[in-house]
């Protein structure tokens, strides 16, 4: 799905500059230019660098779980937060 | 009649709500259409003209209640890139919707409003409705299988 509507930036692109190393909303903003109109990309990007950190934090324990899928559609439940966060 | 700050607040919010869905809705509707899905073009063209009648009426009550009905305030819209997230975007969006009408409609009790309750009920009536559509629609692809489901929404 498109996160930043003004550039045209999807959630598949936020990923795999998150995986290459980008760790900050700066960073994103920089690399794929998202944040930088309107701004409304913000909490999801936001969102979606703060459940890359998670996940790498709970990575880390001797028990390595089932990965967590990263497919687009496990993200709806944290935007539909974030709709109502914004409120 | 005097404005009851909490219940424009409340229904300003719900107007941003009717306005993003009227956005989201419309712009899936004519993504639909680009690709050839009429049915679904159909369908989501008209609940789009739906939310903006919805906004419409709530923009009236908020003016009824000497409120400044908020037109500048608009949230994110969830615009997938194919049939399957734009329905997930929608249903995000829908539930999000539910929720904060339920907890409007008890606020509007609370105050006694009756005429915001009933306004707040009919909005939520067709949310539902809209809720229900969408769920059929993800669990038909889930049924058939993608392409199916889109050779029959053509
Ligand atoms: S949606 Fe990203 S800047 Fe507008």
């Amino acid at each position: 799905m498109y996160i930043c509507i003004c550039e045209q930036v999807t959630d598949r692109e936020i990923k795999a500059a998150i995986n290459e190393g980008a760790s900050s909303l700066r960073d994103l903003r920089n690399e794929l230019g998202i944040a930088k109109e309107c701004g409304q990309c913000g909490h999801c990007a936001k969102a979606m660098l703060k459940e890359h950190a998670d996940h790498n934090r709970s990575e880390r324990p001797p028990l390595p779980k089932q990965a967590p899928s990263c497919g687009s559609t496990d993200l709806f439940p944290l935007f539909g937060h974030a709709i109502l966060a914004s409120d | 009649m005097k404005s009851d700050l909490p219940t424009v607040k409340l229904l300003n919010r719900v107007l941003k709500n009717e306005l993003t869905a009227t956005n989201q809705f419309f712009l899936h509707a004519r993504m639909y259409k680009n690709w050839g899905l009429n049915a679904l073009n159909d369908h989501t063209y008209k609940a789009s003209i739906k939310a903006m009648k919805q906004a419409d009426d709530l923009i009236e009550r908020v003016l009824f209640l000497e409120g400044l009905p908020n037109l500048q305030d608009l949230g994110k819209l969830l615009i997938g890139e194919n049939t399957d997230e734009m329905l997930r975007g929608d249903v995000t969006l829908v539930t999000a919707m539910r929720t904060q009408l339920v907890e409007g409609i008890g606020h509007c009790e609370s105050a006694t409003d009756y005429v915001s309750r009933e306004l707040l009920e009919d909005i939520l009536e067709h949310t539902e409705d809209h809720m229900d559509w969408l769920e059929t629609q993800l669990s038909l692809i889930d049924k058939v299988g993608s392409k199916n489901y889109l050779q029959a929404m053509m």
